[in-house]
């Protein structure tokens, strides 16, 4: 009697059956809902505009990169394709050094015309300022 | 003799061992919680401008537009005058979050650009997603 209560107690063992089931339900919750991100962004936000009451300073020469409603390009007025916009911009930049750039686009141009102007720009470490003309 | 009935009782008791499956499924588990993000998708892929000075990004607020300016939210389509109660309540939900724009590349300025302009009026840091 005594030999063989000692034996199941040996053989006792905590049954993993109803954990494993709950383990493998939350295994499987979490696979399906697993959402793997893998985003890259470009920066296109502005700084706020400086306060009115700042001494008046001599502006600074200013050179404007216009996209209009058509998507076309022009670099200070003069109509330019938008592949060689930052090429025009850097020979102007010769001529009126730490010029800033401003870049006026319509708001029906295409976003891509904008992201791709922009990190010319950023990738030539030249600062630009993005301003949106609504068509009112 | 002796030896016969040992091997049958050693078959009776054979069962499989599961620690190194359970190991397994732990680390697995485990894995998957951490790794885990639960951001609402906007359930559309426009195709995105290509950019060079791009940086990682690990947005909690995902927006997109697509190349009809329709804006994507949580698998929903809203316009941009209808959006800012409805990205108020996914800040509020997760008040430090950061957002991303995904917008198409013929997708319109002024839709992209107002979007952000929304954003950075509620505080959010917002980049523009790009290939």
């Amino acid at each position: 009697m005594r030999r063989r209560r000692n034996k199941t107690s040996d053989e006792a063992e905590v049954d993993m059956t109803p954990m494993l089931d709950i383990v493998f339900i939350m295994l499987i919750f979490f696979i399906v809902t697993a959402t793997f991100l893998d985003e890259r962004g470009i920066d296109l936000t502005q700084p706020p505009p400086p306060p009115d009451d700042l001494p008046d300073t001599v502006p600074k020469p200013a050179i404007t990169v216009y996209v209009d409603n058509q998507s076309v390009c022009a670099v200070d007025g003069n109509q330019t394709e938008c592949d060689r916009v930052s090429l025009a911009v850097e020979r102007l930049l010769a001529d009126k050094p730490g010029a800033n750039i401003i870049l006026r686009v319509n708001e029906s141009a295409r976003h891509g015309l904008l992201v791709t102007l922009k990190d010319e720009f950023d990738g030539k470490g030249l600062g630009s300022k993005i301003e949106i003309v609504r068509n009112s | 003799m002796a030896r016969r009935s040992r091997t049958i009782i050693e078959e009776e008791d054979a069962e499989l061992n599961m620690t190194p499956m359970l190991d397994v499924v732990f680390i697995l588990l485990i894995f998957f919680i951490v790794t885990s993000v639960f951001v609402k998708t906007p359930g559309i892929d426009p195709f995105k401008p290509e950019a060079d000075t791009a940086a990682e990004w690990q947005p909690g607020i995902l927006i997109a537009v697509n190349s009809q300016n329709e804006i994507w939210i949580d698998k929903r389509p809203y316009d941009l005058a209808d959006v800012r109660p409805i990205i108020t309540a996914m800040r509020d939900e997760n008040p430090k979050a950061e957002a991303i724009i995904i917008a198409d590349k013929d997708a319109e300025v002024g839709i992209s650009m107002g979007l952000q302009d929304l954003m950075q009026d509620l505080n959010i840091s917002t980049r523009v997603s790009t290939k």
